[in-house]
């Protein structure tokens, strides 16, 4: 009798267990990108500093900066539109090549029809790196971006 | 940039302005896919980046791309995760890159609105290895820009990326590449 309680117990402990970690994969796998809106940044930067640091040290800047949410504060150079509607926020000095591009969640395409040349703005991301350009000029690229604050 | 890369660009302008027809094209924001589906698997395994950098020579026909490895989006967030860390590591091989030429370049009416098909060979380095690609694309010309597209197939042990036994039957050994761009004139 008692020893049929125990395994009882060890059988049901197993099936928590079991479907737990069922749950756990489930979830894990079907997981989606956060909303970057409600990510808190991990750096707040203006865009030509971030700029000066990516052209002073690329590596140690991809680093520091690589997969983080960073906050940008620049003027606005350029709004783009792609033919399927994702827009991108381009960020810097107006006078100079290189930009912080900021392509726009898809989600929140609203907040950059609001935005436009030379308004200075805050945009939130990803950072995606540096794209180091001599004729182009040089880019650092955030993904997911959200308008934060204009 | 310095004070020689602004020279050589004012020039370069100034160039362009007295014969009235840009050289160069290139975006910035060239649009590039990236698709490992195997014909096998229930769910698709692609990943798109927007990001793209292209350059396209219109007098020798060279041709160039550059992106970054993390700026590939996918719709999971633990493809994406995978995507970078175990098969593109692109914290240490941030960036791919293809350089090569329009073989058929001198076939190409870039002052005519039209659609060109094109034969494009070169390099494509990713994930630290250079491989030869050759494909064929078509540059559609229209109203002073140009549609760049082309698809190609790329096999991903060429690149030393090796794909895990538990997953071959979701992710091909092979991906295809779809590039599309719509490139601008380089002025101002």
């Amino acid at each position: 009798m008692k020893r049929k309680k125990i395994i009882l117990y060890v059988f049901l402990s197993l099936l928590v267990i079991a479907g737990a970690v069922g749950f756990y994969f489930y979830k894990e796998y079907n997981r989606t990108h956060k909303d970057t809106a409600k990510l808190k940044p991990d750096y707040t930067v203006t865009a030509t500093g971030l700029l000066k640091e990516f052209e002073t040290n690329e590596q140690t800047s991809n680093k520091k900066y690589w997969d983080k949410v960073l906050s940008v504060e620049g003027m606005v150079k350029e709004v783009t539109k792609d033919d399927r509607g994702f827009y991108a926020v381009i960020l810097g000095d107006t006078a100079a090549m290189s930009s912080v591009r900021c392509s726009i969640d898809s989600a929140h395409s609203n907040e950059a029809v609001t935005v436009s040349r030379g308004l200075t703005v805050t945009v939130k991301g990803i950072c995606s790196g540096y794209n180091a350009d001599e004729m182009l000029g040089s880019d650092i690229i955030l993904v997911r971006s959200v308008i934060d604050k204009k | 940039m310095n004070m020689k890369n602004n020279f050589l660009l004012a020039a370069t302008l100034l160039f362009l302005a007295t014969t009235g027809f840009a050289q160069k094209f290139y975006t910035k924001s060239g649009k590039i896919d990236f698709d490992a589906t195997s014909a096998s698997s229930p769910e698709k395994i692609e990943g798109v980046n927007r990001t793209a950098t292209c350059v396209v020579d219109t007098k020798t026909g060279a041709i160039q791309f550059a992106v970054l490895m993390k700026g590939f989006a996918f719709e999971r967030a633990l493809m994406e995760e995978h995507f970078n860390e175990n098969y593109v590591e692109s914290h240490k091989f941030p960036k791919a890159e293809f350089k090569g030429t329009i073989t058929n370049n001198e076939t190409v009416n870039y002052s005519k609105d039209g659609t060109y098909s094109v034969t494009v060979k070169g390099k494509l380095t990713m994930h630290g290895e250079t491989k030869d690609v050759e494909t064929q694309g078509k540059l559609v010309i229209q109203g002073g820009k140009v549609n760049a597209n082309a698809s190609f197939n790329v096999l991903l042990s060429d690149f030393k990326i090796a794909i895990p036994g538990l997953v071959a039957d979701k992710v091909s050994k092979t991906a295809k590449i779809i590039v599309s761009c719509s490139l601008e004139p380089l002025k101002s």
